[in-house]
């Protein structure tokens, strides 16, 4: 999903922190619609252009956030210990 | 401040088939730490749509699991396509045993059934909840907004916004 939003946010990533580090770009196919201060003026106008279809909204930043859910990464949801209660 | 105070409930048949009541203490360790909610599309997003004449789905219920381990919410992915959320970005989640998989993100609302506040979830992560029987996990970024009492002696948990 989003392959060509993100491909386009990496190839724009240098330039972009340079020009607007820190801030929130909106991005559709290949296309920098807008640059926002936050993440919701970012969501609210990428809403009003394209209603519930996808399109891209991240941070300007030199790394890739990497989210820990080790529920799910582990394989540990709803686990249940082997030694009766 | 809106506070939700449960004891977690369950029964259990014994193996003669009579019907028991579990012991709130090993409900709440067995299931862990659930509450009932409603989730819907982020508010922000949906005054827009609406301003535009657009009609939303309406929001999905049920269980979510409090997770205190995890750095982001997420929603069942099925139920992300069910209400119809538009992806906003892809995020790597970190994996033990291979290299991080990337995974959609949603921007949702997140309503705890009982409190009378809602919280906007802007980067919840889509991932396959409902085999487990769960809608959601409640991640660190909607924690960072509550107080949570977890009270493993007597089952019971204590949620405030």
């Amino acid at each position: 999903m989003l392959d060509k939003e993100r491909k386009y946010f990496e190839a724009h990533r240098a330039e972009w922190l340079k020009t607007h580090p820190s801030k929130f770009v909106l991005v559709k196919d290949e296309e920098l619609i807008g640059v926002f201060e936050t993440q919701q003026e970012a969501l609210v106008e990428g809403a009003r252009r394209f209603g519930t279809d996808s399109f891209l909204v991240r941070q300007v930043e030199e790394s890739e956030q990497i989210v820990y859910i080790p529920a799910l990464t582990l394989g540990i949801l709803r686990a249940d210990s082997a030694h009766p209660a | 401040m809106p506070i939700l105070h449960t004891q977690l409930r369950a029964q259990a048949k014994t193996p003669q088939g009579q019907v028991v009541e579990v012991p709130p203490a090993v409900v709440l360790q067995r299931q862990g730490p659930c509450v009932q909610v409603s989730i819907g599309l982020a508010q922000s997003i949906a005054n827009q749509l609406l301003q535009q004449g657009k009609t939303l789905p309406k929001p999905v219920s049920g269980v979510a699991l409090i997770d205190t381990g995890a750095t982001s919410t997420c929603i069942d992915d099925a139920a992300a396509k069910e209400l119809q959320l538009p992806v906003v970005n892809v995020v790597n989640v970190a994996s033990a045993s291979h290299a991080s998989t990337p995974q959609n993100v949603y921007p949702i609302q997140v309503e705890v059934v009982g409190l009378p506040i809602s919280i906007e979830a802007p980067n919840a992560i889509g991932a396959a909840l409902a085999p487990q029987g769960l809608l959601a996990l409640i991640g660190r970024d909607v924690l960072q907004h509550c107080t949570l009492f977890y009270n493993g002696i007597t089952g019971e948990i204590t949620l405030s916004i």
